[in-house]
């Protein structure tokens, strides 16, 4: 099993490396370019901008010179945002977007998999149906509008919430729902789906022959294997919401990584580009991995073998 | 989830229950407990939430580039830096330039040597005080090519040596920049300027602190200990992605005239989550109105502020590719677009229309030299007849033979809509196909720097209140004309306003100058822009110049 890790580790370093090079490429293949601004830069302005951050340079060496950085910890500084570096960004915006994530992955796995439960435990039954439906129209509406509506009951006309992120407790409450609106509609409909499934299966009609109470049957032998696909999506989704969401940082002003992004992109700011990419990137990485390492724990049946 | 519809159900009952009350908006909402009293009666909202305090929360829409003065040319920065920092003139609230650091100046006869005479005993932020030498580094500073300074060219086109200087071939003491002794700047002028102390109000003529930049280089505003400035205002806290906290400058040398004690500027880039804050009185002004509030908060609220901006809008038309390089051309797609009805019913009568790219808002002795100039046939609605008329004129008549117009834009909700509206209006009044297209703004600019299009939404706003600059978008060869319109009248009319002492003169030249462009049709004038934001009514004293600088350093807070 170590050598499984290991091995799985140097392919992460590949991946890693092939989307440093990919990313690197398609930024630059991408027409504009971080002096595009509003005002255009004079000819010598735009030449002594291209001579400080060293665009000049081929673009081998400038990746060769940016991969050199990134070893010894360096994102290099922002061609956009004077003075600053993309190790501010990340500093800065990754704790905020990651302590919402983190209340929303609570928040998403106490409502989604009690609702799944129920509604497998409900099957057919009416309580079965609204679940079901509510949860249909919570994947359905973007979170956007969500969010939209949120801030309208709960702050414009209720004044319960402040409408924009202040730092107070009562500023988590929209943003955290807002976000895992889509998260728990999904995982709850997995989560019924995934027990009935299991309930079928011949084991399950053995501890009830047993003569185990319904509610034994589920805790003990049912929801253990019906976890299993919850924990696989949980992977991606702790990771995607854990770097921020554009959208959601966006409508409640949240200075977070999510939004930073999308705009590095838009005003191609080349380092924040591939600062907050490769950093996204070892972090899905790691998700994906600690999933993996779950499921051993979870379940005796997987064994990795190299 | 579940939850979620049941809060939303509670709130619904909750609403209605308040509205059968007859208080139909709750009371001021700083406070988040989740037991609000139902308003018994109707009493005015925004009551006082902390009894008197000179404190104000401004939203603004965007992150600035940077807040360095010598650096940016980022107009969401000015927020910062015009209350931050104050150059050696600065406006009032009539709009005017008026003495800064400078107690007043001198202008030598031929009009070439500036000489400033700074106040006594200014200062920095810090305490430390501030000479004439701090304006010279910080000019020095900008024609270093290190800096990296945006507005670069606003001193090399003008001082004496200061290209050389940047370029290395002229030293310090031969660049027309010197601290003749603590209090007294001299700045040399190639040309007799009339304008520049117009120019010299822009925030790269600000002071910028040597020790501060020495001890932190590019870093200095990073972080609000570093950031020491000398405006009304001084920075407390810089919190990326969210904003600024100003609080009054007891060293500024008007600062007895200064009441407001903290200045909040939050950055929230959603206009309805921000108008939201100001509905519920989170916040006390916003800078941005959403397109679909405006009507009604122009007719209901009384925070909403309408200031003309010196700006204008309008579309560039390729005038060196075939068939736009023929004025008649330019001049049917001017004719046949209805301005009246964009300003409606895109923008809910945020403009006024244009007929030529020259904004008015200049004013010469008491006159906007704009008065009464011609409007080039151009009307607010479309003169439908007219435009086909000038087709036909340029050998297409109705439309027959006409190439398919390509009409690109820049990703933007508001743009888009008046691209859409200018399309029908193109095909259905002229009778020819048009394309239209869209890019995110770093791939449209590009291509429209290249020439790489044929008519393309543009605008302009200005970087100070002088019709230069506007004159240069039109002059053959600068790098700002991106319509490729030339004209060796207009070129040598321009350099004479560069060069004309006196103002009315060059009133004169650049009136002349701007008849024969916009008679050409070098573009496509869509409307003259409008600056609205939302202030409380309980905050006074604030001001905006047509420049969309606001100034904050008079304010009050009421309440």
């Amino acid at each position: 099993m170590v050598k499984y890790f290991a091995k799985r580790l140097g392919m992460m370093l590949a991946a890693m490396l092939a989307i440093i090079v990919l990313t690197f490429c398609l930024m630059h293949a991408v027409p504009g370019g971080p002096f595009t601004s509003d005002r255009k830069a004079t000819p010598e302005v735009e030449a002594a901008l291209n001579e400080k951050f060293g665009l000049n340079d081929p673009l081998p060496v400038q990746l060769l010179r940016y991969m050199d950085g990134l070893l010894h910890g360096d994102f290099g500084p922002s061609y956009k945002y004077s003075g600053k570096t993309v190790n501010d960004f990340i500093e800065t915006f990754f704790p905020v977007s990651a302590k919402i994530g983190l209340i929303t992955v609570v928040f998403v796995l106490l409502a989604a998999i009690p609702m799944g439960i129920f509604a497998a435990v409900k099957n057919g039954k009416w309580q079965d149906m609204l679940i079901m439906a509510v949860a249909t129209i919570g994947v359905t509406i973007p979170s956007f509008v969500i969010a939209s509506l949120l801030i309208y009951f709960f702050s414009h006309q209720l004044g319960w919430t402040p409408a924009y992120w202040d730092w107070s407790a009562a500023g988590y409450i929209l943003p955290v729902v807002a976000l895992g609106g889509y998260s728990v509609s999904y995982l709850a409909r997995l989560m019924r789906s995934s027990l009935l499934e299991v309930m079928g299966q011949d084991y399950i009609r053995t501890a009830r022959a047993k003569g185990l109470s319904e509610f034994q049957v589920i805790t003990r032998h049912a929801l253990r294997n019906a976890l299993l696909p919850i924990i696989t999506v949980l992977g991606p989704t702790v990771a995607g919401l854990l770097t921020g969401s554009f959208v959601i940082e966006t409508i409640f002003a949240i200075p977070g990584l999510g939004k930073w992004f999308v705009n590095g992109v838009s005003q191609r700011d080349y380092t924040t580009i591939m600062g907050i990419t490769i950093f996204y990137a070892a972090f899905l990485m790691a998700m994906t991995l600690i999933v993996d390492i779950f499921y051993c724990l979870i379940d005796p049946r997987i064994k990795y073998e190299s | 989830m579940m939850k979620k519809l049941i809060s939303l159900a509670l709130a619904g009952a909750l609403m209605l229950a308040l509205a059968a009350c007859g208080g139909d908006e709750p009371g001021n909402i700083n406070d988040v407990s989740p037991a609000p009293s139902a308003p018994a009666s109707q009493q005015p909202s925004g009551a006082p939430t902390s009894g008197g305090a000179q404190e104000l929360t401004f939203v603004l829409s965007n992150e600035p580039d940077g807040i360095d003065p010598g650096v940016t040319n980022n107009s969401f920065a000015k927020y910062v830096l015009n209350n931050c920092f104050e150059g050696l003139v600065t406006y009032d609230e009539s709009g005017s330039v008026v003495p800064g650091n400078a107690e007043s100046w001198d202008i030598s006869d031929d009009g070439t040597v500036y000489t400033f005479h700074l106040r006594d005993g200014l200062k920095w932020s810090d305490g430390s005080p501030l000479t004439a030498q701090d304006y010279v580094y910080a000019y020095q500073r900008v024609l270093t090519p290190a800096t990296a300074a945006q507005y670069m060219s606003m001193f090399t086109d003008y001082i004496v040596n200061a290209k050389e200087f940047y370029e290395g071939s002229a030293t310090a003491d031969e660049l027309g920049i010197k601290a003749l002794d603590d209090t007294t700047l001299e700045i040399a002028l190639m040309k007799p300027t009339a304008y520049f102390v117009d120019l010299a109000s822009m925030w790269c003529f600000d002071p910028v602190q040597k020790a501060t930049i020495d001890a932190n280089g590019d870093r200095w505003t990073a972080s609000a200990d570093s950031y020491i400035c000398n405006g009304p205002f001084k920075m407390t806290a810089i919190n990326m992605g969210e904003g600024y906290v100003l609080e009054k400058n007891e060293h500024y040398w008007n600062a007895d005239s200064v009441t407001l004690e903290k200045l909040t500027l939050r950055i929230i880039t959603d206009n309805a989550t921000a108008l939201t804050a100001y509905e519920s009185g989170e916040v006390d002004g916003i800078t941005a109105i959403p397109a679909a509030d405006y009507s009604r908060l122009k007719a209901s609220d009384p925070g909403f502020n309408s200031f003309p901006s010196y700006s204008t809008t309008y579309y560039n038309i390729n005038c060196g590719k075939p068939p736009y390089d023929d004025p008649l051309v330019r001049k049917a797609l001017a004719l046949a677009i209805d301005r009246q009805a964009i300003i409606d019913s895109v923008l809910q009568g945020r403009g006024v229309p244009a007929y030529s790219y020259l904004s008015p808002g200049y004013v010469v002795d008491g006159k906007d030299i704009t008065d009464g100039r011609s409007d080039n046939e151009l009307t607010a609605g479309a003169n439908v007849e007219a435009a086909r008329a000038a087709l036909a004129e340029a050998g297409y008549p109705n439309g027959e033979g006409f190439p398919t117009l390509q009409l690109s834009y820049y990703s933007s909700d508001t743009v888009k809509m008046i691209a859409e509206a200018m399309a029908e209006m193109l095909q259905n009044n002229l009778g020819i196909k048009v394309d239209i297209s869209s890019n995110d703004w770093a791939v449209f600019y590009d291509s429209v720097q290249a020439g790489n299009y044929e008519v393309a939404a543009m605008g302009w706003s200005a970087d100070y209140q002088h019709p230069m600059s506007f004159l240069p978008l039109f002059k053959t060869g600068d790098s700002s004309n991106n319509s490729f319109y030339s004209n060796s009248e207009y070129d040598a009319l321009v350099e004479q306003v560069m060069v004309e002492s006196d103002p009315a003169k060059a009133a004169e030249l650049i009136m002349q100058a701007e008849a024969i462009a916009a008679g050409d049709y070098c573009c496509l004038p869509l409307y003259y822009g409008t600056n609205t934001f939302l202030m409380k009514d309980y905050v006074s004293g604030y001001y905006m110049t047509s420049s969309s600088n606001l100034y904050f350093q008079n304010v009050k807070v009421n309440k």
